[in-house]
């Protein structure tokens, strides 16, 4: 038995007997009723924000400027990272040919299957769990698996530079930020859902701006962490040429 | 209710040996994958609390992404650590 | 009698976990493994925030309404969770790995301009500088 096994067995026999020792010397009080603010929440999202769903109505409506502001801070990742490694554009790839056909195969049907789960995943988010964060999460894990399997060159070579897709987030906050701003041409506040947009669309349920939100938010998600990944992917041997030539 | 309560149980406890295993792995790929499967802990933890949204977006953020990356990094650094004074 | 044991043992791993993981942070050497250790403190926190939103009622729901109809909303207040935490949470995680991201990228340049991802031997021409 190693130190560290031993470690381990102690931490755990005290963690299972200490509870026991607190529970019988001291009175332990367990919440059995829902705090005022989110019973206000529960009750009155409906009304409010006709969506079905409380957690994405605080997220995106009762306080959707947070929100807002928080997918400004995702530009962080992105633009970090350029200025740390300082690029002004990522280089020329050379063409490598990536894994064998078995873990092609495999990881075709992979993402076939994340890619229609995560579609699913933005499109109901104003009814049942989810939204737009996973959805993009989810896509994002599909380019980190692409990658190794495929080689970056797979993706360079069918049109979906890093560029492009720094682009295409610009555009997808340019849209959350409009359907953020529009209510304001009418006299209303910022981030207002119910009293601008609409909350169904013929038979199906919209719940105004929050589904808008879920869709851009995915775009802009999914890009961005593609574009971290292609940053992350440039080979070491440029690095070297380009550091032994400067001079550190 | 002694379902739920017994998943809390038990995935904590197996939450704390994950963490420490991670922690004071030396093999930097073995404390990755320690750190997966303390997220995957975590999220079971979650599920018997009822917050089905946060599991969704946790699994695939910790799960996938934070493994991917580090798994990215370590490629391009290096996979031991020295341990020592 | 179960209920408030299984609440205590949450809290206390969870404390547990947080103080192994500060420890990771300050006394291992490797960069990469004080990330690691960082992205743990952090989901730790994020389920003790959640923690707060657990209430103790037989069919713990989430705050989603199925069905239009008006016993609904009593049902959904007595048995469901907090839609509050969550909120917060979600966004939490969102920049936790923005944070995160950005600093993998400072570990590989760092890497590549030094050598070493070991902390001690980063800091060390700084300190004999300091110590002249």
């Amino acid at each position: 038995m190693t130190k560290r096994t031993l470690i381990l067995l102690a931490l755990l026999v005290a963690s299972i007997i200490s509870p026991l020792v607190v529970v019988n010397f001291t009175p332990i009080d367990i919440p059995r009723a829902m705090r005022e603010l989110g019973r206000y929440y529960v009750v009155n999202t409906i009304r409010d924000t006709a969506s079905p769903e409380a957690v994405a109505a605080v997220v995106w409506d009762y306080r959707g400027l947070d929100t807002v502001y928080e997918t400004v801070v995702l530009y962080l990742a992105i633009v970090g990272g350029l200025a740390v490694f300082r690029l002004s554009k990522a280089p020329s790839m050379q063409v490598v040919i990536g894994l064998t056909v078995l873990s092609r195969t495999a990881t075709k049907i992979i993402i076939l299957l994340i890619s229609s789960i995560s579609a699913a995943i933005v499109l109901h988010g104003h009814l049942t769990p989810g939204g737009g964060f996973p959805g993009g999460s989810a896509l994002a894990v599909t380019s980190m698996l692409i990658v190794p399997v495929f080689s970056v060159h797979s993706i360079i070579e069918r049109g979906i530079t890093s560029t492009r897709l720094i682009a295409i987030r610009g555009l997808a906050l340019t849209a959350l930020g409009l359907v953020a701003l529009l209510p304001v041409f009418r006299g209303l506040e910022l981030v207002t859902n119910q009293r601008f947009y609409p909350a169904r669309v013929g038979f199906i349920t919209v719940s105004g701006s929050i589904s808008l939100y879920n869709l851009f938010e995915f775009f802009a998600v999914a890009s961005g962490f593609t574009a971290v990944a292609l940053y992350l992917s440039i080979p070491e041997e440029w690095y070297k040429e380009r550091f032994s030539e400067h001079g550190g | 209710m002694i379902l739920t309560l017994l998943m809390m149980v038990v995935s904590s406890l197996l939450s704390l040996v994950f963490v420490y295993m991670a922690v004071t792995e030396q093999d930097l790929l073995k404390a990755v994958a320690f750190s997966a499967g303390q997220s995957i802990c975590y999220a079971i933890l979650l599920q018997a609390m009822a917050a089905t949204d946060i599991v969704m977006t946790y699994v695939a953020v910790s799960v996938g992404l934070y493994s991917a990356l580090l798994v990215f990094v370590l490629s391009k650094t290096e996979r031991f650590e020295e341990i020592g004074r | 009698m179960l209920e408030k044991y299984t609440y205590v043992l949450v809290v206390f791993v969870l404390a547990l976990n947080a103080l192994i993981s500060i420890y990771g942070i300050v006394y291992r050497r490797s960069l990469v493994k004080k990330l690691i250790a960082l992205t743990i403190l952090s989901d730790t926190v994020f389920i003790s925030i959640i923690l707060v939103g657990f209430t103790l009622t037989h069919p713990l729901v989430p705050p989603v309404y199925t069905s239009m109809e008006a016993p609904e909303t009593e049902f959904l207040v007595k048995h469901a969770s907090d839609p509050l935490p969550q909120a917060l949470v979600l966004t939490g995680i969102v920049i936790g790995l923005a944070v995160n991201a950005l600093i993998a990228f400072g570990i590989i340049q760092a890497y590549r301009l030094s050598g070493t991802t070991d902390a001690r031997k980063l800091i060390k021409p700084l300190v004999e500088e300091v110590s002249e």
